[in-house]
């Protein structure tokens, strides 16, 4: 029972990104201004619909108009969730090292730096940024799901589903 | 102002079909036709979260099950499945002869998962 042919292991994976997008914010309350910086914003909203390629060029772009750092910062973390989302890890952990090195509570990249590690079998250093991830956001849906997939890297599992009829009937009135 | 988004994509992962044991009823209780087994919750195998539901229903002449009721639960991800497999599951309809008992009959849905070796 124990020992089953693991086909599933090789089915598509759920990947698993986090994106940060920035919007403009007006001094003054009832003004209502569009995004600071075009470029990033639609990039985000690119790999939010799940277009890598045009979500990548555009943040690019966004990097480079960047005014402020924080921009540039959301704008690598983007680019990092990009290259992964491109299956271009390498790339991406380059990104995620950059904001990281910049902001070490920056849970979003540890994610997604694991996320680009267990992809490239890296294990131990992906387990090393789930829990740093975990320790900073421990109930962010994206980090549950990069260490399920850790968990299904090292310790597979199959479904097994009992079903028991021996439980004698009740009466009617039990309920 | 950092507006985050935060999205998962998910690239259709294949729900495996799950190992199923069956463990047949007692002699005199209606015997089943169709069983339809329920899908373990991917959230649930994904925490690696294990549980047992055990659903209690009728089960007409016709060998429909109504009534479907939850009668004991160890965890509330499992519920639904239960429910609706034994809802989808049919009985072997009554003879003319034979009478429809007043008892309700109990399905007991144990969700395991079980440790893969990798040949």
């Amino acid at each position: 029972m124990n020992k089953v042919t693991t086909q599933w292991l090789t089915c598509p994976v759920v990947v698993c990104l986090c994106l940060a997008a920035s919007v403009g914010q007006g001094q003054e309350s009832k003004t209502v201004l569009g995004p600071t910086n075009p470029d990033l914003y639609y990039g985000a909203e690119a790999l939010l619909a799940g277009d890598g390629e045009e979500g990548v060029r555009l943040t690019l772009l966004g990097v480079k108009r960047a005014a402020n750092s924080r921009d540039r910062i959301t704008g690598m973390s983007n680019l990092c969730a990009g290259y992964i989302m491109l299956e271009q890890y390498e790339i991406g952990l380059s990104y995620c090292d950059q904001v990281l090195a910049k902001n070490e509570q920056h849970w979003r990249s540890y994610s997604n730096r694991a996320l680009a590690y267990l992809k490239l079998g890296r294990l131990e250093e992906t387990e090393a940024d789930l829990q740093k991830a975990e320790a900073i956001a421990p109930n962010a849906r994206t980090v549950k799901v990069v260490r399920s997939m850790l968990l299904d890297a090292t310790n597979p599992v199959a479904p097994l589903i009992v079903i028991d009829d021996r439980r004698q009937a009740v009466d009617d009135d039990e309920e | 102002m950092i507006a985050a988004g935060i999205m998962v994509f998910s690239v259709a992962l294949a729900q495996e079909e799950p190992i199923v044991e069956y463990v047949p009823g007692d002699e005199g209780e209606r015997r089943p036709l169709h069983t339809v087994v329920p899908a373990y919750p991917e959230e649930a195998r994904r925490a690696r979260v294990e549980g047992e539901v055990e659903v209690c229903f009728k089960v007409d002449r016709e060998g429909k099950t109504s009534r479907v009721a939850v009668r004991r639960s160890t965890n509330r991800a499992f519920e639904k499945p239960a429910r609706d497999a034994v809802r989808a599951s049919t009985y072997r309809p009554l003879l003319k002869d034979e009478e429809l008992s007043g008892i309700k009959t109990c399905r007991t849905f144990r969700f395991h998962l079980a440790s893969v070796t990798i040949d």
